[in-house]
Formats: C-alpha cells, structure tokens, sequence
C-alpha cells in the first residue's frame, strides 16, 4: 500500500493518532529551573518517570515501559561512552537529542511496517547559570522542542511534559506567569506541583481553554496529594560535584508543598 | 555497525551488559598484546615505564585513612613530584594506585565510568561486593602487560559499606587480580615494607591500635610512615620539606570522601612528624 504516496500519509496519520491515544493518559512531568538547579517533579504512584542520564542530564518519560527502557539505555550508553573516550565536560544534551535520539525515533516513526517507539521524553541539563539550562521534548516522532527563543516566544527556565497537547500549552501558560528562574527550591516546588496540578486536571477535561481557578488547582492538588506519591529529582547547579543528579524521596518534599 | 560513540545501537544488550563489554564493543578498549618472548620466556625489555609507589591506608576511628605519596619514577629518574595515586572512584569509594600510572589511571577511569554505569541502568548502586570484584576483573584483563613486563598496578580499594551493617571496607590487591580483605592496614609499592613495619608496631605496640586512633594522629602517623619509606626506598618521595610537596591523604567515612588540604596536613606535619 505504501507505493501510493497517500496511503502513506493515511498510515502516518493513522499511527499518530494511535499512538497520541496511548500516551493521552500519561501523567505530566514539570521541570523546572530554579537559583541552585533544576528541579524534575510527578506524582504517581506505580512506575518510575524521571531518571538519571549523565552527571549534568536528567530524563523524565511518558509511554510504553518497553519503549522508554530501550531510549534510556540508549541515552546513558551514548553518554557514558563519549564522557569515558573524551569527557564529561564533551557530553552535551544538544548533540545527544538531536544527532542521536531525534534521527532514529524518525525513522522508526516513519518505517510504517516496523514498530514507533511509544514514548515522550522531556530532558534537562544543568548549566553553570541559570540562563545556561536546557530543557528538550523530543516527541514519538523525532521532533524537539527546546526551551530557547524563538520569534514568536521568549526564552523559558522550564518545560514540561504531558499526555495532551492541551494540556502542554495551559502548564506553559500557567508556568510563564507563576514562574520566575530565580526562584528558591520551595518557590520551584510549589509552582512544579502546581503546573502539574493544571496538567492532570486538563487530562480529565479534554475541551478546557482557560486555566482553571486558583481554588480549583489547589483542591485538586490537595486531593492528588492526599493520594499519589512525588517523584522528583534535582540536577544541582553547585560545581564541586562532578554528578549532579539526585532523586528526592517523598518526604523530602511533602513538608515544603504541604500547608 | 556504526563504531562512532554517537551512533545509536539498536540491538541494545539489555540490563546483563557491563561497561567494559560495552566499551569494547564499541572498540574504545584496548586489551593487552603479548609481544615476542626471549627463549626463556621473558620478555625483552627495552624502555623503563613510569611507575609510581608506596600508598597505604588503614582504619581508624573516623572511617579509613588513604595516603599516597607524590613520586613517579622511570628506572632511577624521577618523572613527576606532584603524581596523585589516590583516586576517588564514587562518593564512597578510593583506589589508591601503585605501579605504571598509564594504566592504572585508565583502569581507575574504566572502574569510574562502570560504577555510575550500572547505577544509571540498573536504578541501583552496585555493592560493595560487585565493586570489588569489578576491579578484580580489571586486573585480570591487564594481566597481558604485566607478563610483558610493563603495565603491573597493584592497588588498594578503600570504601564504606552503607548496607546492613554499616562499616568502612579495605582491600588490597595482587597484579593478577585476587583481592584480600584488610583488618586493619595495608600497604603496596616498593615503599611498602617499611610502611608495613611501622603500621604493624602502631598496631600491636603503640599508644593506641590504629583503629582507635583520631585523623590527627592517624594522619601524623601516614606522615610518618611514608616519610620512613622514602628514607631508604629512592621511588618513594615522603614529604618533600625544600619544595613544600605533601602526600595526598583522603578520608572515606560514613558521609562521603573527604579530600584533606594541604594546609591541614603541613601543619600536623610541622606539629608532629618535622
């Protein structure tokens, strides 16, 4: 079928709205960068979302488990064999998504008779300054969004990471206005649970255009609490440690949100 | 295959791989070539390595102390005044290296990169147990050079045990590979004679065992030993008083590794040892 060029672009179109409908339920993932960091923050309460890459990457993830494993190896593979043979300093989050993950995820995408990679993945790297973080997306298809300045918008100290589309736009929207990158570790956590409160809440309600009220965040966030535990990690911006990385556990966390 | 680092592997090998088979895979590795022998099975040696010597450690009241003097030397001409043989390998753990640095520095760097490897991977640290044993096998890979005569290390690997029964862990090794456990101190490199005497005395006839001792005296007393040492051994540097060289002295504990400054050991050094 695939000799006919419109029944390629109908198998396409097909395969993304498949593969749109298995990631749609997918909890959000905020990262964000804050004075001393960045700060990756979900809740759930089944399978781990966010993890390490290299000393300065982070990775948060959505989709098929399977998928996610194959793409996180891989990442940690390609940076661990250019930190060893070079060094850590040479291994850069820009040349990792986009000469490594961002090709292959296409192709894979694209070879309608072999299998997509049924995952989104939201990475970090902690610079020296906060001007200097980056934030990629790389989606099922191979395209990334970065966090850099493009005409139509500023450059942003964080990103995020959800089932929906929708749902992507209102956590920025609310992010661009709650956030500040100067921010202290409590301000950032509080604004990460927030953006993730909006997202999960976007998930429930597919046809919302506006945020929702304030009160309305903060009950469903106090309900979600009440039920799932936080995944967070940190990448720290302090350069006396070669790795930056470190998960947070639960309780770290709970006192700073909870009022 | 795509050899380059940055060429994406899709046949990944799952969670059994470690990372020397992935670097050999990738041929970053290089593994031992045995050159032609002499008819009685020696090698012909040609050119004299670097080598560094004499590190020691042992335990004391504040976790394990590592200490390793500064020299390397290539046959009877000294190389460097400013090696360091003491090398951090993770939050907990130090190997302190004596022998041929270019192969020992690559080998620390392998053990590094293994160690955070698998934690990345496999979401978890690896123990205590696995660690020792990843050197074991290091040494066992380099056997190849140490037969031609050129790439021996014989390390020490000082760590802390934050599993279920909390204490810090020292073994010394062989050239070949086999790990013995220390209970108290261990010494290796051409200075380690004299260290091990003087480690032993501390032990059984000093003021106090070692294992009770506080880093001022646990350091006053690595001072010293090394100090003996490059009294007789020419490959060992002791503490170089005309040009203000101190060994590099790392204390692993419970918390972390601490590096200790050179300002701290010049001045037990003055206060106790000079």
């Amino acid at each position: 079928m695939i000799e006919e060029p419109y029944r390629w672009v109908e198998a396409i179109a097909n395969r993304r709205e498949y593969i749109e409908g298995q990631l749609a339920p997918g909890s959000p993932i905020a990262a964000l960068g804050y004075r001393d960091g960045i700060l990756f923050l979900t809740l759930g309460q089944t399978r781990q979302k966010l993890f390490e890459i290299y000393d300065r990457i982070g990775m948060g993830a959505i989709g098929h488990p399977g998928d996610i494993e194959r793409l996180r190896m891989a990442a940690i593979e390609l940076a661990s064999t250019e930190g060893f043979n070079r060094s850590a300093a040479d291994v850069s989050l820009r040349r990792l998504v986009h000469y490594s993950l961002s090709p292959v995820m296409k192709s894979a995408f694209e070879q309608i008779y072999g299998p997509p990679y049924l995952a989104r993945m939201l990475f970090a790297e902690v610079g020296a300054r906060p001007e200097d973080d980056m934030f990629l997306r790389v989606e099922y298809d191979g395209e990334i969004a970065s966090n850099g300045a493009t005409y139509a918008r500023a450059r942003q100290d964080f990103a995020v990471l959800s089932g929906t589309r929708q749902s992507v736009e209102l956590m920025e929207a609310f992010l661009k206005t709650e956030h500040t990158p100067d921010t202290s570790f409590e301000a950032a956590a509080n604004s990460a649970l927030d953006a993730w409160s909006v997202g999960h809440m976007l998930l429930q309600t597919s046809d919302a255009k506006e945020l929702p009220e304030r009160a309305a965040i903060a009950e469903h966030r106090r309900e979600q609490l009440a039920r799932a535990a936080i995944e967070a990690a940190v990448l720290e911006r302090d350069g006396t440690a070669a790795i930056r990385y470190r998960s947070l556990a639960d309780k770290e966390l709970r006192s700073l949100v909870t009022q | 295959m795509d050899r380059s680092p940055l060429g994406f592997d899709q046949s990944f090998p799952g969670a059994a791989d470690d990372f020397s088979a992935l670097l050999r895979r990738k041929g970053l590795l290089s593994s031992a070539v045995i050159g032609p022998m002499t008819r009685d099975g020696t090698q012909p040696r040609t050119w004299q390595p670097t080598e560094a010597t004499t590190i020691l450690a042992f335990k004391f009241s504040g976790g394990v102390l590592v200490a390793g003097d500064r020299r390397a030397t290539a046959g009877n001409t000294v190389v460097y005044d400013r090696a360091d043989k003491v090398l951090e390998i993770d939050r907990h753990s130090i190997m302190a290296i004596a022998g041929v640095p270019a192969t020992a520095w690559e080998m620390a760097r392998v053990l590094e990169h293994s160690l955070q490897y698998f934690r990345r991977t496999q979401l978890q640290e690896m123990s205590v147990d696995g660690k020792v044993r990843a050197l074991s096998k290091l040494l066992r890979d380099n056997f190849g050079f140490v037969m031609q005569g050129v790439g021996v290390v014989v390390p020490i690997f000082a760590t802390y045990d934050g599993n279920s029964k909390p204490e810090a862990r020292l073994y010394f090794y062989d050239a070949m590979g086999a790990q013995f456990e220390a209970t108290d101190y261990a010494a290796t490199g051409s200075g380690s004679p004299a260290v091990r005497g003087i480690l032993y005395y501390e032990n059984n006839w000093g003021v106090k065992p070692l294992h009770e001792l506080g880093e001022e005296e646990a350091v006053s007393i690595a001072l010293r030993a090394l100090d003996t040492a490059a009294e007789s051994d020419t490959a060992t540097a002791g503490v170089d008083r005309a040009g203000k060289i101190y060994p590099v002295i790392k204390i692993v504990s419970r918390e972390g590794i601490t590096t200790l400054p050179e300002s701290k050991i010049a001045a037990v050094f003055k206060e106790m040892v000079a």
